[in-house]
């Protein structure tokens, strides 16, 4: 199985210098315990630290060199078509850049291949041409899928963490630069800032309530005026707790 | 000294019972206000003694109506009904596209709703909601318009091209989309068929502006709002003072066409497995707990996740990554069940979005048992067992 790895100019996310972004090492990791070969994919004007995914559990990654602000789009895209890949594996979104997350869906859209978003596990499927996709949903929960290749799945930060770093494995690795197509950005209409953390919302009561009920809902518990039993029996407490446990839902 | 002076004779004379021939004087009744900006610290303590306790208490927050205090003027309560509001003639739609499991709203889905009533009501327009099936909640919740969508299974690309057809045959302003697991993925597939720019995780928005987070949160994007918008959960109150239509809309939807997705099956969260930041039900020990045996027996036969508080971790009879709290982890579960937990205000705080605690401790003013929806006061060493020897007996038949 081919496996293409879409890597990109991250940034660290405490000190801001250039790093791999740390969702996509977890795709190497999905793709190398998969088997198969695995090929890392870089446009941008230069590699720089995505050297250490080589180290990661990557043996060979193309770097496809652009001018600064160009768009990557165009290049993968060609370079995903001429290499006829199976599996194509991207993080949720990167960390440095627009972090929009739309890029993968933006090649899976001009590629016409499926995608499948927050991958934690792969495997192979129950027929060939297939892969069983375990997909991350809030609160703990999965959902498994059954889908046909080829595809582009992107990967969940609660996926198994990188592989650990071999310095000389980073060496043997081999990197092939080539040029990519030069696609001018289309201009956006963003106006930017440094970044203002905003208060999130805490009151309870919506805008409609009153000043008194706002002020009520911000400093009296969720469930104030509770039952309370004094010094029952443990049989006693048992029973209404389980009783109370299941009114509310959580017990079956 | 700019207090004015004591004057003991007035001040007896306040004092003093009419209607006897000798002058008597009640020392003891609280006087009238004099206008002297002192405090009875005596006739307050009075107020706040909360009646019908054998141990002597006071209420300082003067919850519990004290015998003596004056009632209150009984207004009877009367409950207005919220008015409804019609848009007969919207100008425009902003479309809502809320996860809605299993028919229900979720919190972020009530937000969405806030978000898009203020674009609809500066534009004139009408909020349509696209769901799976029509729910009387919606009608609170804001929505003009519901338009039901047609889904079968787990098929993300197909809804995508149901919205992309709404989006082409009605004139829709805005889509809304949450910006959780299955609605973030659904807005990233909707703007790769259309082509048009979507702006994911909206932190802040008005009618004017939309902002959100770029550059690993170093810069703040800022544009007027775009037409396809996702929204980060807590960003925008959710709408509240006024009723909805919700009237049904008629819309014909292509025939939808198999996708590369074979088979799909949900599997729920294994709870001894997952973090204590995602559990939806907590069970946690306190210092009331001292055979931790029982304590995971008990939290495996709930099947809940095992937290714990600060002094049980850091006498190390629970892991650290179990602490819940301000210093351990905030939880966002459904239900909390506190077991010999006071609740110091830090604690209490990891348990603050928590919608039902349930709390056993053998102190009746424990902080823990005024927040719990279920508090009981005994000791939680005796009431594991039971609880154990109880849900062993249902299971037995």
């Amino acid at each position: 199985m081919r496996i293409a790895v879409l890597l990109s100019a991250g940034r660290h996310r405490v000190s801001a210098h250039p790093a791999p972004v740390p969702v996509e090492l977890q795709a190497i990791r999905l793709a190398a315990e998969l088997g198969g070969e695995a090929f890392g994919l870089h446009a941008g004007p230069a590699i720089g630290p995505l050297h250490d995914t080589l180290g990661h559990g990557l043996p060979r990654l193309t770097h496809l060199r652009l001018a600064e602000n160009d768009d990557p789009a165009p290049s993968l895209a060609d370079a995903l078509r001429e290499g006829a890949f199976d599996l194509v594996l991207a993080g949720r979104s990167g960390q440095g850049g627009e972090d929009a997350g739309l890029l993968p869906y933006a090649l899976a859209r001009t590629l016409g291949l499926p995608i499948v978003a927050d991958a934690v596990a792969l495997a192979e499927g129950p027929q060939p041409g297939t892969l069983r996709v375990e997909q991350a949903l809030p609160r703990g929960a999965r959902r498994r899928l059954v889908i046909r290749l080829p595809a582009l799945v992107t990967v969940h930060p609660a996926a198994p963490a990188p592989l650990p770093f071999a310095f000389a494995a980073a060496r043997r690795g081999d990197v092939e630069t080539r040029p990519g197509i030069a696609a001018a950005c289309a201009p956006s209409e963003m106006e930017e800032r440094p970044y203002r953390p905003r208060p999130k919302l805490i009151a309870k009561a919506a805008g409609g309530a009153s000043a008194a009920e706002r002020l009520k809902a911000a400093t009296e518990s969720a469930s104030g005026g509770g039952k309370l039993l004094v010094e029952p029996t443990p049989d006693n407490a048992a029973r209404a707790i389980l009783a109370h446990l299941r009114e509310i839902g959580v017990l079956a | 000294m700019s207090r004015s002076r004591k004057d003991p004779r007035t001040e007896r004379a306040t004092h003093r019972v009419e209607g006897s021939i000798r002058p008597r004087f009640d020392l003891a009744a609280a006087p009238a206000a004099t206008g002297r900006p002192r405090r009875d610290r005596r006739a307050e303590e009075r107020l706040a003694l909360v009646p019908g306790t054998v141990r002597r208490r006071l209420d300082r927050t003067q919850r519990v109506a004290a015998v003596g205090a004056l009632p209150a003027p009984t207004t009877p309560a009367v409950e207005t009904p919220p008015r409804l509001r019609t848009i007969p003639e919207p100008a425009c739609l902003v479309a809502v596209v809320p996860d809605a499991p299993g028919g229900r709203l979720t919190p972020h889905d009530r937000q969405l709703f806030g978000a898009a009533r203020l674009l609809a009501d500066a534009n004139g327009g009408a909020v349509l909601a696209l769901v799976e099936s029509w729910s009387d909640e919606l009608a609170i919740a804001g929505a003009d318009r519901v338009l039901p969508i047609p889904a079968s299974g787990y098929d993300p690309e197909a809804k995508a091209l149901a919205l992309l057809s709404v989006l082409d045959g009605l004139a829709v302003r805005h889509v809304l989309f949450p910006e959780s697991a299955d609605g973030g993925d659904l807005a990233r597939r909707l703007a790769a068929l259309s082509g048009e720019a979507l702006f994911a995780g909206a932190e802040s928005l008005s009618a004017k502006a939309v902002t959100r987070a770029a550059q690993g949160r170093r810069i703040e994007q800022r544009r007027a709002p775009p037409r396809l918008i996702s929204l980060a959960t807590d960003a925008v109150a959710p709408h509240a003072g006024t009723l909805h239509e919700a009237l049904p809309v008629e819309f014909a939807f292509p025939e939808p066409t198999a996708g590369a997705i074979l088979s799909a099956e949900y599997i729920p969260a294994d709870p001894a497995k997952v973090s204590l930041a995602e559990a939806d039900f907590v069970t946690s020990a306190g210092n009331g707990v001292t055979d931790f045996e029982v304590f995971r027996a008990l939290v495996a036969a709930l099947g809940a996740t095992p937290g714990a508080s600060r002094m049980v971790c850091d006498a190390g009879l629970m892991p650290r990554a179990a602490q819940v709290g301000a210093s351990g982890t905030v939880l966002e579960a459904r239900c909390y069940f506190a077991l010999g937990i006071a609740g110091a205000p830090q604690h209490l705080q990891g348990v603050a979005r928590c919608e039902h605690v349930v709390a056993v401790n053998t102190d009746l003013h424990a902080a823990m048992i005024e927040r719990a929806g279920l508090a009981i006061v005994a000791d939680a060493q005796e009431v594991m067992p039971a609880l154990l020897r109880l849900i062993a007996e249902e299971k037995r038949g």
